[in-house]
């Protein structure tokens, strides 16, 4: 840890620079937007937390995953097990244990236990699946997502099946998804500063240096892991007490897709890439929304059809992929430097 | 392609002047639609939305209501929930004195709570989960359409009367909570009959690539069942239904109104003694002339008769609502949920309706039978089940 | 033993599909390390090529009265063009990116495709009775099998021959799996990429096409979403049978399919639902015993 204080030094501006980004939008939006604008940052600054919890695993170990939005899911269903009110409760959610049916818990200490419920199950599971590597390791993740899937869809006692749970309370306004994002960057930072991260960057570009070196792959992997379900846990928490409603099917392959495809279009291998990536295609779709709602030219509304927006969104992805293949940031962190020479994240591990 | 480049070109100017919906005049009543117009569930919201404006149009043109015009706004909840939530907020934010939203119950009660937070009416399209209203939502939140369980009931009660089963075997795809609550109502009733004997049951989900090991259950039974209770819903259903039929299993299938429309029927070639309950029929043969009449004005507006019978609710559903607001001298939110509540057998278009202080749903309705013979669908009775469902059924 | 044939059958006929997926997925993997989300999009478009756009209920076929000699060689044939095209505008653009920007580009490819048929003809399923004579039954050893089901594993395992054949006697078919095995090497030793990798995608789209005719043909139902849970399945197989072999994706599209069957059968009723999270337990169990696949090719290193 005796290199941490230069590190810390030498990349506090990133985090400091990437939620002042988001801190501005949310106040501009406070301040001049309307509602309906205002939950449209809502839910960019949650899928923030989820893309960033996301990266904290995929970004570091270079391993991607599909599982992590089952770790959403099982955050959003604890937050609901324990803020839901005791009356609802014991109509739709019997199969729960004594002490939640009976009781509910305020926002902050119940999203704290929500997240850990991720976090402890990555920690019973992580250490079976961190021992595959590269697409095996893929494909597990995604098998964990199907098993979640399957098992919230039918288990119907505990999270009422296919039926929507309802009944959260809606706390998440723009303050505490600021708040959460902030955090989760800050989070993210700090684990990639660490030993642990710097360890696991290090096994991802050069696995056999890396463990000649004295590194422990599976055990930095795994508290990566840990820690990205705990963060994809909040997520899921804030999300929860957004839409004051969850179902299983919200927590699957389109949340994935989506979740994964800001992350790449942002650059996966930088924090900034997948906060960048999440606030640039929230936008991208934003402007597409209005325009499909018509848009005041002169005298006549130029709109485009209903659904070109879906297939417009999905065509800037791949030009952009095209022209920027490792995505919009490439591997650089965003830093605040008076020369302007953006610090190449990828290189510092190795040095 | 050309508008969407014209319109890049002005995008600038586009998050400037965000066009809010149509502002209605002050004296206007505004009824919100927070309904898909494009995604998914479009297909299932246009045709309900499309019936809902016949009604408004046919107020308006008898003077409106309370001597004012209604005037619809639109929000597109793009079948997706957050943005669902969103077009709720949105038409609110338009004015709206009554917010309808999506058909189904997941992806229309995050708007529907949008409205419960403002102590707005919600009315729910065509949903058919006892949640989508007092249970689920809010005191504020209706449903159209009667409930899924009251389809499996039915179905139940009418098989064994008229068709004289008695040995059901019971196919259900866990999909959806629409397709559990018509087993859930089946199972409910089926057993309580005298001499009724459940041989066997299955699940399977809907997108299933084939249900051939479920078939093969079918086929192993000992004796054939009288009937086959078939919980399930589109696009699965019709895969289902073609498995079937193709194994050689030729006994009567029942189902939930979900099946209904003849659209999707040349998939299954002469398909034959297949039951669907339906709230009126599409077919041009409903008991009721003014179903029918409704059925061709339906299709001078808008180009095609209804596909199904999901395109009914929409117009019950202002029916009801203009009534209760006319009873009550207002739209103010709890006035008309009081009116509502005091509607007991109260008649439309498309059976009766009762709402009370516990259920703003219909937990027994009249069913009109269709049976499909050699590919073609016909009314062949009328069907109301004995005791309505209790609530603990519905909320099992 | 009449049962026992029979749940053969089931679970031969699910596994062929489950089959010539992870084949087409594979294809396309070996020479480029593209994990293709856009597969289970070219299922669906080929089939939707059949009928006229139209949001309303009904289905119009616009091709679809033809006779089956020119309805299935033109399914086949969008499939590879649906594919072919899409390598050409974008995959070939991305031929350095590394292979999670790969795949995100097919999902976005996918997300378009399925969008476009979205708007095009609503989420409604547009039924479609194509080869209606395939509805019989014949019996096989006592157990009455759906001649669908047959017609199925019979054409899965003909179009498995024609391709060993093509990719051992051709060099075409050489080159191709000199590519799968190790393309840095194949193209070192004068293989010709663009033209192998075109050559893969019109083969996979090919695949897709031959599965979409046997989903609707099964189904009787076209679908936006038809090709999704095949492809998913189909992506599984492919690792487990081991990347780079195609062998291997077979024998597992197959395994797969054998598994859900059984898992049906032999589970008790209120187990039943959770079958999925049983095979996909499976999944795991599977990877961990053989991190490489099943049948791994011996040049296949686990990178650590």
């Amino acid at each position: 840890m005796t290199r941490a204080p230069s590190i810390m030094a030498k990349t506090v501006s990133t985090p400091l620079i990437l939620i002042a980004i988001l801190a501005a939008i949310a106040i501009a939006v406070d301040a001049f937007g309307s509602g309906p604008l205002a939950r449209t940052v809502i839910e960019m600054l949650i899928r923030v937390v989820l893309v960033v919890g996301i990266w904290i695993f995929v970004g570091n170990s270079g391993i991607i995953s599909f599982g992590h939005v089952g770790f959403m899911c099982l955050g959003a269903y604890a937050a609901a097990w324990l803020t839901i009110p005791p009356m609802l409760k014991q109509i739709s959610l019997r199969g729960l244990p004594e002490f939640l049916l009976e009781n509910q818990f305020p926002f902050w200490p119940s999203a704290l236990a929500a997240s850990l419920l991720p976090a402890v199950f990555a920690l019973i599971l992580g250490p079976v699946l961190m021992r595959l590597a590269g697409i095996a390791a893929s494909i597990a993740t995604f098998a964990m997502l199907a098993v979640i899937n399957t098992v919230y869809s039918n288990w119907s006692t505990v999270t009422g099946g296919t039926s929507s749970v309802i009944g959260i309370p809606t706390v998440t306004d723009v303050w505490i998804a600021l708040g959460m994002a902030s955090g989760a960057i800050v989070i993210a930072w700090l684990y990639a500063i660490s030993r642990s991260g710097l360890a696991l960057r290090a096994a991802r570009d050069e696995a056999i240096a890396a463990q000649a070196s004295g590194v422990n792959i599976e055990r930095e992997r795994l508290i990566a892991f840990v820690l990205s379900a705990f963060v994809c846990g909040a997520a899921g928490v804030l999300y929860a007490h957004f839409l004051g409603i969850i179902t299983p099917d919200a927590f699957f392959l389109t949340a994935t897709f989506v979740a994964l495809s800001m992350l790449v279009v942002g650059g996966i291998n930088s924090l900034s890439g997948a906060v960048i990536g999440v606030v640039f295609i929230s936008v991208i779709i934003q402007l597409l929304r209005w325009m499909e709602r018509g848009v005041q030219v002169g005298e006549t509304t130029v709109a485009i059809p209903s659904g070109a927006q879906e297939i417009a969104i999905g065509l800037v992805m791949i030009v952009i992929l095209i022209f920027r293949p490792a995505g919009l940031l490439g591997n650089r962190e965003i830093v605040w430097t008076s020369r302007r020479e953006p610090r190449v994240a990828r290189t510092q591990p190795a040095e | 392609m050309q508008t969407t480049r014209r319109a890049a070109l002005f995008g600038a100017a586009a998050i400037v002047s965000a066009a809010m919906p149509a502002i209605a005049e002050e004296e206007d009543i505004v009824i919100g639609f927070a309904v898909a117009e494009s995604g998914f569930m479009q297909a299932y919201d246009e045709p309900a939305t499309q019936a809902a404006l016949i009604r408004i149009e046919e107020i308006n043109e008898e003077g409106g209501l309370l001597g004012r015009q209604i005037v619809p706004v639109f929000a597109d909840t793009k079948s997706d929930r957050a943005e669902g939530a969103r077009a709720g907020l949105e038409v609110i934010e338009a004015g709206a004195d009554m917010v309808v939203v999506s058909c189904d119950y997941d992806f229309g009660a995050p708007a529907a709570l949008m409205a419960e937070a403002q102590n707005k009416i919600s009315f729910f399209l065509c949903a058919e989960s006892v949640r989508a209203g007092i249970q689920g939502v809010g005191p504020h939140s209706f449903s159209a359409s009667v409930l899924a369980a009251v389809q499996g009931a039915t179905m139940a009660e009418w098989a064994h009367e008229e068709l004289g089963a008695t040995t059901f075997y019971v196919l259900e795809d866990t999909w959806t909570e629409y397709n559990k609550g018509i087993c859930d109502g089946f199972n409910w009733r089926a057993p309580q009959i005298e001499g009724v004997e459940i041989v066997g049951r299955d699940t399977f989900v809907n997108d299933d690539a084939s249900i051939a090991a479920q078939i093969t259950r079918i086929r192993n039974l000992p004796e054939p069942p009288d009937a086959i209770m078939l919980c399930s819903m589109m696009p699965g259903v019709v895969s289902a239904v073609r498995q079937i039929r193709n194994a050689g299993i030729e006994v009567p299938i029942l189902n939930g109104s979900g099946v209904d429309g003849s659209y999707w029927m040349d998939a299954v070639p002469s398909l034959s003694e297949f039951y669907i309950p339906v709230q009126g029929s599409v077919y041009g043969d409903d008991p009721n002339p003014a179903v029918e009449e409704f059925n061709v004005r339906f299709e001078e507006r808008f180009g095609a008769r209804p596909s199904s019978q999901y395109a009914y609710p929409g117009y019950v559903m202002v029916d009801l609502w203009a009534k209760a607001v006319e009873r009550a001298g207002t739209t103010d939110a709890a006035a008309v949920v009081e009116e509502l509540e005091k509607m007991d057998e109260e008649p439309t278009l498309f059976g009766p309706r009762t709402f009370t202080s516990e259920l703003h749903h219909q937990n027994r309705a009249r069913y009109h039978i269709v049976k499909v013979t050699d590919g073609e669908p016909a009314v062949v009775d009328s069907w109301t089940i004995d005791e309505p469902i209790p609530l603990e059924v519905l909320l099992q | 033993m009449t049962a026992v044939l029979q749940i053969l059958f089931d679970a031969l006929s699910l596994g062929s599909l489950y089959a010539l997926g992870a084949l087409g997925i594979a294809l396309i993997f070996g020479v480029m390390r593209l994990v293709n989300f856009a597969h289970g999009d070219y299922i669906s478009f080929s089939i939707f090529a059949l009928l006229w756009p139209t949001t309303a209920a009904t289905t119009i076929l616009f091709l679809g009265q033809v006779p089956p000699a020119v309805l299935i060689p033109f399914v086949i044939l969008i499939g590879a063009g649906v594919s072919v095209l899409s390598e050409i505008l974008v995959f070939r653009r991305l031929r350095d990116a590394n292979p999670a920007t790969l795949m995100i580009a097919s999902f976005a490819l996918g997300f378009v495709i399925k969008n476009l048929l979205l708007m095009l003809y609503s989420s409604r399923p547009k039924s479609l009775s194509i080869l209606p004579g395939l509805a019989q039954q014949v019996e096989i050893g006592g157990a009455r099998i759906p001649l669908l089901q047959v017609v199925t594993v019979a054409a899965t395992i003909v179009i498995l021959i024609a391709l060993t054949a093509f990719l051992k006697r051709t060099r075409f078919g050489l080159e191709m799996r000199a590519a799968a095995q190790d393309f840095t090497m194949a193209r070192m030793l004068g293989v010709r990429a663009n033209r192998v990798i075109l050559l893969a995608f019109a083969i996979s789209g090919m695949l897709a096409g031959a599965i979409g005719l046997a989903i609707v043909v099964q189904t009787g139902t076209a679908d936006i979403n038809m090709g999704l849970s095949v492809m998913l399945v189909a992506f599984i197989a492919t690792v487990i049978g081991g990347l780079g072999s195609l062998y291997g994706a077979v024998v597992a599209g197959f395994l797969i399919g054998g598994a859900s069957v059984l898992m049906q059968v032999i589970l008790p009723l209120d187990a039943r639902p959770f079958r999925d999270a049983f095979v996909y337990a499976l999944v795991i169990v599977v990877l961990l015993w053989r991190p490489q696949g099943l049948f791994a090719p011996r040049t296949a290193k686990q990178r650590v």
